[in-house]
C-alpha cells in the first residue's frame, strides 16, 4: 500500500478517473437501455430491481456453468424478462407506468435476494479485462486501469444508437411511438408492441449492467451490491436529454462522482465518508432541479412520457 | 386498434372530450354507468380481493417450483400472522408503522402527486425524535414524549414538503426526487450516527445517542404491542375525517382530479401541494419517531427496514382510501411477521416476503385495468 | 403520368353505436375529379361516414365501390392502398421530428436504413410541384397551425393519395389562408388530379369552392345537390330542418355608457413553449356589454383566457376588475362574481372523476349551506343543491352521483354552465363555449349569454367562429400576434376587414 500512498493526491485523481471509467459502465448500459424505453414513451423505474436481478443471475450462472460470458447472457435475458413483464402490465389500459416500475423494483429485488442467498459466499469466474494499466509498476494503478470490454461495447452502442435513431426505420418508428402515439397508430403501427420491444431491450441492457457489477467490479454477489444505480440512470437519461452519446458523457460524470468517496479514503480522509456516498444522489437531484422547469415540459422529452407532462 | 381522437375543434394541445356516442366495443349501456359512490367502494374492494387471490396463487406456484408445498406455506403464513396471540401481536407491531408510512404516499396521491419518499421521511423522523429527545432531557415524561414525536413529525413533514416545493417551483418530478431523497436521508443518518451524534459506548453497531428513558413509550396494558399502534390508528382516522369531510379535503380532491379546474376555481395550488406532502411526510415522520420512542430508543440502521416501501404498497392496495389502510396494513404486517416462521420451517430466505409483496403490488396494479372499464365512457 | 383519381361510391351505409344510429342507409357518390362538400351540423354523422370509409370503423351494413368495383376496407391500410387519404382536424404529426421525417414515416415501405440525401432530394423535387412549400428540416413543433395543416395535406399528396377527405381543414386558418388552401384543392380537382371531399359547417366555403353538396342530418342523407343550384339559405334550411334564421339576432340597445368592469392593460404572457404568446394585449369590457374577440387559433387567445382563469401566470401587465387589481384568488372570484365557460370543459373546468353533484359544488363548497365555518364540509347538503341545478338547467344524468364523464358532451357543458351561471355573475368570460355541441345546446347557451347581458354582466367572448362573434357581440375586437389589433362595433363590422386583421403576422401555435 505504501506505493499508493506515495502518489498522494495524484492517486486520488487517477482513482477518480479509473473509477469513472469503471463505475460509469453500468450507468452507461442502464441509461442506454432506459433511453430506448423512454424514447418509446415509457418510464421504467423498476430498473433497480432489474439490475440487481441481472447481477444475481449473472453471478449464479457464471458460478454454475463456469463461464462468465454465459453469466452475462443470463443477466441480460433475466433483464429482458423483467422488461417484458413491465411492458405487458403497462400495456393494459389505465395502468400507471411509474407505479409498475416501483412494483417491479420491489419484486426484482425480492426475487434476487431470495434466489441469490446460496450465492453470497462463493466466488464465481469473473469477466476478463483489457489490462490498460500494464505500463505501470504500481499494482494499484494496474488494477485500476483494468478496463472491461463492456466499457467499449457501451461506447460503441451509444454511437450506434444515436445514429440508428435518425437513420434507420426502427429508430424513426421508435421515436414516433414515444412522441405521438396517435401518429403511430394513424399509420397502423402498434404502439404497444413497439414499447414492449423497447422495454425488453432496455431491460436486457440493464441486466447486463447488473452482470457487470457482479462479474467484474466489484465482482461478487451480495445484497448491498447496487444502491440506486438503476434509479439514477433514469435521472441520467433526463440529464442527457435522451441522447445516447450524451448518456455516455453523463455516465462518466456520475461514475466520477461515485468514485470520489472511495478515492479520498486512500489519502486518509475518513470523516464524512457517508456524505460522499450521498454525492451521486445529490448530484442527480441537482441535475434534475437544473433541467426542469415549472412551465415547460423538459426540452427534447418524448411527448408521450408520463414524467415529462 | 385505437382510433384517432375526433373532436370538433381539437388543436394539438387538446385532450379527449366525452363524446356522444361512445364506441360500442367494451362498454355497457348507460344505465349501468351511474353508480352511487358506496358501490364504487364495493367494486374497488372486490378488485383488491381478486388481485390478492391471484397474487396468492402465483406465489403458491412460485414456492411449488422451489419444491415446497404451497398449502403448507399458506398455512404457515396464516399461523405466523394470525394463528396465535403471539403472532397477532407480532402482526400488530409490524402493522403499526405501516399505517403511517402508507399515508406518506396516500395523502399526496389525493392531490395527484406520486410520492415514494416514505423511507427517507421515516429516517428523518427518527433523527428528529432523537435530537429532540436528547435536547429535552429532564422534561416531564409525557410532555417529553409528545414533543419528541412532534419533532419527528415536523422533520418528516418538511422533508417531503421540500419535494413538493421543488415540484411546484421547478417542476421536478416528485417520484424521482423523493426516491433520491431516500438515499440522501439514509446517507445523512449514517453520517450522523457514525460521528457527530454517535453513542460510543455501544460497540455492537453504530448507534446514535439514546433518548431519555422516561420518554419511552410502553405497551398497551395486557398486550405486547406498544402504544404506537393507537397513535397510528388515531392519525389515520383523523386524516380520513379531514380528507372526506372538510373543505380542505375537497380542495385536495379537486386538485388531484384536474389541476386546471382547481386553478380555475381559484384554489391555491402550491399551498395545497405543500400541505398534502407535509401531512404525508409528518405521518411517516411519526412512524420513525415511534420506532425510536417505542422500540429502539436510538437511531441506527434498524430504522431502514423498508417501512417506507411497504407503506407504498399499502397505499396502493388500499386504493388510496384512508380507512382501508388499516386492513391492508394488517395483511402486510402479517406477511412480514410470518417471515421468521417461514424462514425456520422451510429454510426460506427472509426475502420471500418481499417477493410476495412485489407480486401483490403487481397484481393490484394490473387489476386497475379491469377496474373502471364500465365506468368511464371511453 | 399520374393516374386519374378514383371515383368512390358508398351504398347503404349503416352504423350504430349503442343506442344511437349514427348512420342510416346513407348512399353517396363521389364523382372523380370534383370537390364534394359533406355538410351537416355536429352529430349529423359526417365524420362517422368518412371514418367508415377510411377503415377506422366497420359499417354494420353497406358497400363501398371504388371505380365501380366493390371493395372491402377493413383497416386504414386497405383505404391507403386504394389511394384514399384523410386529413384530420387534429394533427397526426410527430412534434419532435422534422418535416422530412414526418413525410417519410407515412410511407408503407421504408428501407431499413434511410438515405437522407436521396430522400431530401426527392422531397425538394416533390415540393417544387406543390402549391405550398415547407422547409423539410424544420421541427414540426415550431410550425404554426396553418403550416401544420398544409403539411398534413402535402403528406397525403406525397403518399400518392388521390382521394382526399378534408375534415374541417380551415378551422385553424385565416380567411385568406383558407381561401388559398381550398382554392388549390379545387384547382387540383379541376386538373383531374384529385377527388376532394370537404367536410365543413361553413356555408360560405361550400358555395365558393365545392361543386356538389351532400347534406346529412341525424345520420341520414337529406339532400344531394349541385352547388350551382343552391344558396346559403337553402343549404342552411336543409341542414337544420327548419327555416334557420341566418339574420343576426337583435340586441336591445343599451341604456348608456356604464363603467368598465374588466380592464386588461398591456398584458404579457408566455406560451407553453416559452415564447411570447400574449404580447401586450389591452382591452376593457363594460357592464352589460358583450365584447367579442375574433382571431385565428394560436394568436394568444388561449393564453389570455388562461391568465384570466388563473391557469397561467402573466409576465407583466395589469388586470383589474371594478378598478381593483385582480389576482384570481378564490375570494376575489366570489367577490367580483367572475364566471368562466371554457372550451373542452372536461380538460379545463371540471373534474371527470368526480360526480355531477361534486362538480356542481366546485364554486360554492366552502360557503354555507355546503360548508360550516368554511372548514367542515356537509356532503348531505350537496344533494338538494345539486338536484336543484340539475332540474333548472336540464342536465341529463342518470343520477347526481354519476361520474361526470359518463355524461354526453352537451350535458357536461350544461353542468359547467349551471355551476357558473347560477351565481351572481358580474363578469362572464367565455372561450369557444359552443364547440362540439348540438344546435339545441348552442341555442341554450346563447340564451343564457343574452340573459346575463340583460342582468348587467360584463361579458367577454373569445371565439374562433367569426359568425358566433358577429352574431352576439356589441363590440368586436381582433386578436392577432398576441395583441388586440382592431376594434369595431357591431353596426360597422365588416367580415373581410376583420379577416384581414386576423391575418396579420402570426405567432406559432
Amino acid at each position: 500500500m505504501s506505493s499508493t500512498l506515495d502518489l498522494g493526491w495524484w492517486g486520488v485523481v487517477l482513482a477518480i478517473i479509473a473509477g469513472a471509467i469503471r463505475v460509469s459502465t453500468p450507468y452507461l448500459l442502464v441509461s442506454l437501455g432506459e433511453t430506448l424505453t423512454e424514447k418509446s414513451g415509457r418510464v421504467n423505474l423498476g430498473l433497480e430491481g432489474t439490475l440487481v436481478l441481472g447481477a444475481m443471475s449473472g453471478f449464479a450462472t457464471s458460478y454454475l456453468t463456469g463461464s462468465p460470458w454465459l453469466g452475462l447472457l443470463a443477466a441480460g435475458v433475466s433483464g429482458a424478462a423483467m422488461g417484458l413483464l413491465h411492458a405487458l402490465i403497462c400495456n393494459l389500459p389505465r395502468v400507471n407506468d411509474i407505479a409498475v416500475g416501483i412494483a417491479l423494483f420491489i419484486f426484482g429485488i425480492g426475487l434476487a435476494f431470495y434466489l441469490g442467498k446460496p450465492f453470497i459466499e462463493p466466488r464465481a469466474p469473473m469477466l476478463p479485462a483489457f489490462p490498460l494499466g500494464s505500463w505501470s509498476h504500481h499494482p494499484a494503478m494496474r488494477s485500476a486501469f483494468d478496463v472491461s470490454p463492456l466499457f467499449f461495447i457501451g461506447i460503441a452502442l451509444a454511437l450506434a444508437l444515436e445514429w440508428a435513431m435518425k437513420n434507420t426505420r426502427w429508430g424513426l418508428i421508435l421515436r414516433m411511438a414515444g412522441d405521438s402515439a396517435d401518429a403511430a397508430r394513424a399509420i397502423g403501427r402498434s404502439v404497444e408492441r413497439i414499447r414492449t420491444y423497447a422495454t425488453m431491450a432496455g431491460g436486457f441492457l440493464s441486466g447486463v449492467g447488473g452482470g457487470f457489477l457482479s462479474l467484474f467490479y466489484p465482482g461478487n454477489w451480495n445484497e448491498g451490491l447496487s444502491s440506486g444505480q438503476g434509479l439514477m440512470a433514469v435521472a441520467l437519461v433526463i440529464f442527457a436529454r435522451w441522447s445516447p452519446v450524451r448518456c455516455f458523457y453523463a455516465s462518466l460524470l456520475f461514475g466520477g462522482a461515485s468514485a470520489i468517496g472511495p478515492a479520498v479514503q486512500t489519502v486518509g480522509i475518513t470523516e464524512g465518508y457517508y456524505l460522499f456516498y450521498a454525492a451521486p444522489y445529490a448530484l442527480t437531484l441537482a441535475v434534475l432541479i437544473y433541467s426542469s422547469s415549472p412551465t415547460q415540459a423538459l426540452a427534447g422529452a418524448p411527448n408521450e412520457l408520463s414524467i415529462s407532462r | 386498434m385505437a382510433l384517432p381522437r375526433y373532436d370538433a375543434r381539437n388543436r394539438d394541445t387538446g385532450s379527449p372530450e366525452a363524446r356522444a356516442p361512445p364506441p360500442a366495443h367494451g362498454t355497457l349501456s348507460w344505465r349501468l354507468t351511474a353508480r352511487r359512490l358506496p358501490t364504487d367502494s364495493l367494486e374497488s374492494l372486490l378488485l383488491s380481493l381478486a388481485a390478492l387471490a391471484v397474487a396468492a396463487i402465483l406465489f403458491g406456484g412460485f414456492v411449488a417450483l422451489q419444491g415446497h408445498d404451497p398449502l403448507a406455506v399458506y398455512q404457515t403464513l396464516y399461523l405466523g400472522g394470525f394463528g396465535t396471540r403471539f403472532s397477532i401481536e407480532n402482526t400488530l407491531t409490524q402493522a403499526a408503522p405501516l399505517l403511517l408510512t402508507a399515508l406518506c404516499t396516500l395523502i399526496p396521491a389525493r392531490v395527484g402527486l406520486l410520492v415514494i419518499g416514505g423511507e427517507g421521511a421515516v429516517v428523518l423522523g427518527g433523527l428528529g425524535a432523537v435530537l429532540a429527545g436528547v435536547a429535552l432531557a429532564g422534561a416531564p415524561a409525557l410532555i417529553g414524549t409528545m414533543l419528541t414525536i412532534s419533532a419527528g413529525a415536523l422533520a418528516g413533514g418538511f422533508w417531503i414538503a421540500a419535494a413538493a416545493a421543488l415540484k411546484h417551483m421547478r417542476g421536478v418530478n416528485e417520484t424521482i426526487s423523493t426516491l433520491l431523497m431516500n438515499y440522501i436521508a439514509i446517507a445523512l443518518m449514517n453520517h450522523l450516527i457514525s460521528g457527530p451524534i454517535r453513542d460510543f459506548s455501544q460497540t455492537l453497531k453504530a448507534q446514535s445517542w439514546s433518548i431519555p428513558n422516561p420518554f419511552m413509550v410502553g405497551n398497551i396494558p395486557g398486550w405486547s404491542v406498544h402504544w404506537g399502534l393507537v397513535i397510528g390508528l388515531t392519525f389515520c382516522v383523523l386524516l380520513h375525517l379531514v380528507l372526506r369531510h372538510t373543505t380542505l379535503g375537497f380542495s385536495f380532491d379537486i386538485l388531484g382530479g384536474n389541476r386546471r379546474a382547481a386553478q380555475m376555481a381559484g384554489l391555491p395550488i402550491g399551498r395545497l401541494m405543500l400541505l398534502a406532502c407535509f401531512l404525508g411526510g409528518a405521518a411517516a415522520g411519526i412512524a420513525g419517531a415511534i420506532e425510536i420512542v417505542a422500540v429502539h430508543g436510538a437511531a441506527s440502521e434498524s430504522l431502514v427496514v423498508g417501512l417506507g416501501y411497504t407503506g407504498i404498497l399499502v397505499a396502493f392496495l388500499a386504493r388510496q382510501n384512508a380507512l382501508a389502510v388499516f386492513l391492508v396494513a394488517l395483511l402486510l404486517g402479517g406477511i412480514s411477521a410470518s417471515g421468521g416462521l417461514l424462514q425456520r420451517r422451510f429454510d426460506m430466505p427472509h426475502a420471500v416476503t418481499i417477493v410476495l409483496q412485489g407480486l401483490i403490488f403487481i397484481c393490484v396494479l394490473a387489476s386497475n385495468a379491469a377496474g373502471r372499464w364500465h365506468r368511464s365512457s371511453g | 403520368m399520374t393516374p386519374s383519381p378514383p371515383e368512390v361510391e358508398i351504398v347503404d351505409f349503416s352504423k350504430r353505436f349503442g343506442a344511437v344510429q349514427a348512420l342510416d342507409a346513407v348512399s353517396v357518390r363521389f364523382t372523380a375529379g370534383r370537390m364534394h362538400a359533406l355538410l351537416g351540423e355536429n352529430g349529423a354523422g359526417k365524420s362517422t361516414l368518412v371514418k367508415c370509409l377510411m377503415g377506422y370503423y366497420q359499417a354494420d351494413a353497406g358497400r363501398i365501390l371504388v371505380d365501380r368495383q366493390a371493395r372491402a376496407i377493413a383497416h386504414p391500410y386497405d383505404a391507403h392502398a386504394l389511394g384514399l387519404g384523410m386529413v384530420y382536424q387534429h394533427f397526426t404529426l410527430v412534434p419532435q421530428m422534422s418535416v422530412a421525417e414526418n413525410f417519410v414515416l407515412g410511407r408503407e415501405r421504408l428501407p431499413a436504413v434511410l438515405d437522407w440525401a436521396a430522400e431530401h432530394a426527392a422531397l425538394r423535387e416533390f415540393m417544387a410541384r406543390m402549391p405550398f412549400r415547407l422547409d423539410p428540416r424544420r421541427l414540426v413543433a415550431t410550425l404554426a397551425a396553418g403550416e401544420k395543416q398544409k403539411l398534413e395535406i402535402l403528406k397525403q399528396l406525397y403518399l400518392g393519395r388521390q382521394f382526399l377527405v378534408l375534415d374541417e381543414p380551415t378551422s385553424v386558418l385565416t380567411p385568406g389562408e383558407a381561401d388559398e388552401v381550398l382554392g388549390e384543392m379545387r384547382r387540383l380537382a379541376d386538373a383531374g388530379e384529385l377527388t376532394v371531399i370537404l367536410i365543413t359547417h361553413k356555408l360560405r366555403e361550400v358555395m365558393e369552392f365545392a361543386q356538389d353538396v351532400t347534406i346529412l342530418r341525424g345520420g341520414k342523407v337529406v339532400a344531394r345537390i349541385d352547388v350551382a343550384d343552391a344558396s346559403e339559405q337553402r343549404l342552411a334550411a336543409m341542414m337544420f330542418g327548419q327555416s334557420h334564421d341566418t339574420a343576426k339576432p337583435e340586441l336591445a340597445s343599451r341604456a348608456g355608457p356604464s363603467a368598465n368592469y374588466l380592464e386588461i392593460e398591456h398584458l404579457h404572457a408566455l406560451g407553453d413553449r416559452g415564447t411570447t404568446a400574449v404580447a401586450g394585449a389591452s382591452l376593457a369590457v363594460r357592464s352589460g356589454e358583450i365584447v367579442g374577440i375574433a382571431g385565428v387559433s394560436g394568436n394568444g387567445q388561449k393564453e389570455l383566457v388562461e391568465v384570466l382563469a388563473g391557469q397561467r401566470e402573466a409576465e407583466s401587465g395589469g388586470l383589474r376588475i371594478a378598478g381593483r387589481a385582480f389576482n384570481g384568488t378564490r375570494r376575489e372570484l366570489e367577490q367580483y362574481g367572475v364566471s368562466l365557460l371554457t372550451e373542452e370543459p372536461l380538460a379545463n373546468a371540471a373534474v371527470r372523476s368526480m360526480s355531477v353533484m361534486e362538480n356542481l359544488s366546485l364554486r360554492q363548497f366552502d360557503q354555507p349551506p355546503l360548508a360550516h365555518g368554511r372548514f367542515v364540509l356537509d356532503r348531505r347538503a350537496m344533494r338538494p343543491f345539486a338536484d336543484d341545478l340539475i332540474r333548472r338547467y336540464g342536465i341529463r344524468t342518470a343520477s347526481r352521483f354519476a361520474r361526470l364523464d359518463t355524461l354526453s358532451g352537451g350535458n357536461i357543458q350544461r353542468t359547467v354552465l349551471a355551476r357558473e351561471l347560477s351565481r351572481d355573475v358580474r363578469l362572464l368570460i367565455m372561450q369557444n363555449p359552443c364547440v362540439g355541441l348540438d344546435a339545441a345546446a348552442v341555442a341554450e347557451i346563447r340564451g343564457q349569454i343574452m340573459q346575463a347581458r340583460e342582468r348587467g354582466a360584463a361579458i367577454l367572448l373569445i371565439s374562433e367562429d367569426l359568425d358566433e362573434i358577429l352574431d352576439l357581440s356589441d363590440r368586436v375586437l381582433v386578436m392577432a400576434a398576441g395583441r388586440i389589433s382592431h376594434e369595431t362595433d357591431r353596426a360597422s363590422a365588416d367580415r373581410y376587414e376583420i379577416g384581414r386583421h386576423m391575418a396579420q403576422s402570426r405567432l406559432s401555435a
